[in-house]
């Protein structure tokens, strides 16, 4: 019965947002009752499927099996958290979170956007209509309602043990939020260029918005990261997994679009640009719920294969980007901006990172299409692995910190000094390259991306450690927020510098009551325990490990293997011991006949540091989004 | 022509010039790291350069597991043919004898010097290659 409402609600919502977006159509002989008229309307469609949701949550709570997707995916026996969790571990449900929170960003665009504001209807109208798009399809095509009859089944089937993990079931909300969040910056900006009154200042609107969603998708992407770092036992955190590059270009889009904005909004130069750009976040979001739902690409992460969803998906996708780039044509020419950019200045830097951005994000794009290109012009079936993603970001990622480092300290609209006049910059060039020497001949690497990678992350690192020292001294003004944020670039490229030079791993064979010694640890595997829990079964060893560098500390590692009963599936659960420059990561393999265990050990280096560089990189974000937000 | 014009033509040229370079570049790392994925049946047809890293995808042949302290080797097999893999290292927890898993690395002397075993999270899951020949 509450499955129903629930159906029925999502059905009224749908109606309601059509309603808004005809309503909106009117409002061009601009008559103030239809604009508030389709503000409201909206509202409604917000709180029905808001209602259905919720009521959702509740049948997956109760789990009640008569809806196919919560007998598919929940279990009588899993904790709630789980329980809700199940909702977007497959397509169906996730899909209707990803359409809750396109209603969700909406409304509160719709609540916040003053009544005055003349782009307010045509914005709205236009989220409704994706609204209603993405609705149809989750109805007609990937309908998470659907019952089982006559009888319901007794229990679920579970879902898979590796997503029963507390940062995996978070991850896809901040993923989605952070996705679709660029959405407002497309909806208004589209609206603007069908209004094409050039007076409007769309960047103070949209700034907030985009930063907003960037803090979201970049916590998004970490959570995912940590998760398939602890989770998936294979000690890595970033694989270029085609899922994961559906994620990372939209995410390198918004980065270039929060910089665009930021420039457009202080020199009222590139505007063009940020417009295009803001079109291309949201198109680069719809593009990976499309690689992701349509099973095009294959990869361990895609759902199920259905064509027909994904040609729904991208006929969608292109009436929208369609739409809005046939009207970004026909602005175009008064949205070229007469205000050159002189060179040497802040935007003038800024340009140029953005170009390495589009230029990046064209890469990974190629990396994720070519094997669909490659296929259909020569059926041969090919991937494109790391190699190629890391020799075309390592390169690009240190030139980018090479402008961003002079962009610091120039001015707007004006030329600025550069190298060797400017005292703040060739100290810091001094310095970096004076620890990267010394770095270089204490690891003895010499391979151009660790020299790189140290000089790029150091230039920065001290570049604004020279900023913060002189503005304290001085007290001049300085941009905080900006200084976290790239500070916490600097802290990134320094940590998977580091990570990716000295981080090994080591397959040894070992039986109880054994000992192995690896660098400065010695290993001892002292005995196995069967642990018997309400939905698994698990065999746990404990390792003793003694540390010979610090005073012969011993601590444990308890690497276990699980076997899980409802679906008979196998996981490894790895143990990590957290040390201030790397973790130690043992992974439990097979039992040989002969008593012996294969155990996978790991020294991943500053591997902690990726994380916690993403964080500042979010608190930066989050500086620059509350004084942006005041400032609207 | 005026000045402006001369400038902005000198921009869209360079513009051009360094978009072209960029695409050659972009277009150029990745036809040199390319891994082709192969079935057993293909593999054992096609001659593979030395030092060029494949995938191949199939299924575990059964009986074909043999360990030796750390060191695995199996077969992997499309039904048709099978090739030898060895690998170092511990194997995902989905492989076992009869599930789909792809395996990447280098081949010396007709065996698959396995660096990286991948098998798919899902239990149904079926290298793509083997549905179309088993259709």
């Amino acid at each position: 019965m509450i499955g129903e409402i629930s159906h029925f609600f999502t059905i009224i919502a749908s109606c309601l947002f059509l309603l808004s977006f005809i309503f909106s159509t009117r409002t061009y002989q601009s008559n103030h009752n239809i604009e508030i008229l389709v503000s409201r309307v909206f509202s409604y469609g917000f709180y029905f499927i808001l209602i259905s949701f919720l009521l959702y949550v509740w049948l997956a709570i109760q789990s009640d099996f008569s809806i196919k997707y919560i007998a598919q995916h929940s279990n009588k026996e899993l904790p709630v958290f789980y329980k809700i969790s199940s909702i977007w571990s497959a397509h169906e449900g996730s899909m209707f979170l990803w359409i809750l929170f396109l209603a969700l960003w909406s409304q509160l665009f719709n609540i916040n956007l003053s009544k005055k504001n003349i782009l307010k209807a045509p914005a709205i109208g236009l989220l409704a209509f994706i609204l209603f798009g993405f609705l149809m399809f989750l109805l007609f095509t990937s309908n998470p309602f659907e019952v089982i009859l006559p009888i319901a089944p007794i229990n679920g089937a579970d879902i898979n043990p590796v997503l029963q993990d507390p940062a995996l079931a978070i991850h896809p909300p901040f993923l989605y939020l952070g996705y679709v969040g660029f959405v407002i910056a497309f909806a208004y900006n589209t609206a603007f260029l069908i209004k094409g009154d050039m007076d409007i200042n769309w960047e103070r609107v949209v700034r907030p918005w985009s930063l907003a969603a960037w803090i979201l998708l970049t916590i998004g992407i970490s959570l995912g990261s940590w998760w398939a770092y602890y989770e998936l036992g294979w000690g890595g955190y970033w694989f270029w997994d085609p899922v994961e590059n559906v994620a990372l270009m939209p995410w390198l889009a918004g980065t270039a679009l929060i910089h665009s904005l930021y420039v457009s909004s202080r020199t009222k130069a590139l505007k063009s640009w940020t417009i295009l750009l803001s079109i291309s976040v949201f198109s680069l979001s719809l593009f990976g719920a499309f690689i992701v739902r349509s099973g095009i690409i294959d990869s361990i992460h895609s759902f199920a294969n259905d064509p027909q969803r994904g040609l729904y998906l991208l006929g969608f996708s292109a009436i929208l980007i369609t739409i809005s780039l046939a009207f970004y044509a026909y602005r175009l020419p008064v949205l070229i901006s007469t205000n050159l950019v002189a060179s040497k200045s802040k935007e003038a830097f800024l340009s140029i990172n953005n170009i390495i951005f589009a230029t990046l994000i064209f890469a990974v794009f190629l990396g994720v299409m070519y094997p669909l290109i490659f296929d259909f012009m020569y059926g041969e079936r090919i991937s494109v692995g790391p190699p190629y993603y890391n020799t075309i970001f390592a390169p690009l990622t240190f030139l980018a910190s090479i402008f961003l480092v002079f962009s610091v300290g120039s001015l707007w609209k004006r030329s600025s000094q550069l190298f060797f006049i400017n005292s703040a910059l060739s100290a810091s060039i001094l310095l970096s390259t004076l620890i990267t020497l010394y770095l270089v001949s204490l690891f003895n690497d010499f391979n151009w991306w660790f020299v790189g990678g140290l000089f790029s992350s150091f230039l920065i690192l001290f570049r604004y450690l020279i900023l913060i020292i002189y503005s304290f001294y001085e007290g001049n003004y300085f941009n905080k927020a900006s200084a976290i944020a790239h500070i916490g670039l600097g802290l990134l490229i320094l940590a998977t510098t580091f990570n990716a030079s000295l981080s090994y791993e080591k397959v040894i064979n070992i039986k109880p009551g054994e000992t192995y010694t690896a660098e400065a640890y010695e290993f001892t595997l002292i005995n196995f325990d069967l642990i018997n829990e309400s939905n698994y079964d698990s065999v746990r060893a404990k390792f003793s490990v003694k540390d010979i560098n610090s005073l012969n500390k011993v601590f444990f590692l308890y690497p276990e293997k699980r076997k899980y009963f409802i679906r008979g599936q196998i996981t490894s659960e790895s143990a990590i011991k957290i040390t201030p420059t790397k973790d130690i990561y043992m992974t439990l393999g097979d039992q040989l006949d002969n008593g012996y265990w294969v155990v996978n050990i790991q020294y991943n280096y500053l591997i902690r540091l990726i994380w916690i560089a993403a964080g500042v990189m979010c608190l930066g974000a989050l500086a620059t989004f509350t004084q942006s937000y005041s400032k609207k | 022509m005026n000045n402006l014009r001369r400038k902005r033509l000198l921009s869209v040229v360079a513009l051009v010039f360094t978009s072209f370079i960029g695409v050659f570049l972009i277009l150029k790392a990745l036809n040199s790291n390319l891994d082709y994925f192969y079935t057993p049946s293909e593999m054992i047809n096609i001659e593979i350069p030395d030092k060029k890293r494949v995938k191949l995808g199939g299924m575990v042949q059964e009986d074909s597991v043999k360990r030796n302290g750390t060191n695995i080797s199996f077969k992997i097999t499309d039904f048709n043919h099978s090739i030898d893999v060895s690998y170092n290292g511990v194997v995902p927890d989905l492989f076992k004898e009869g599930s789909g898993i792809v395996a990447y690395g280098l081949i010396v002397d007709e065996i698959l010097i396995a660096e990286d075993i991948f098998a798919k999270h899902d239990e149904n899951y079926m290298p793509p290659t083997i549905e179309i020949s088993k259709k």
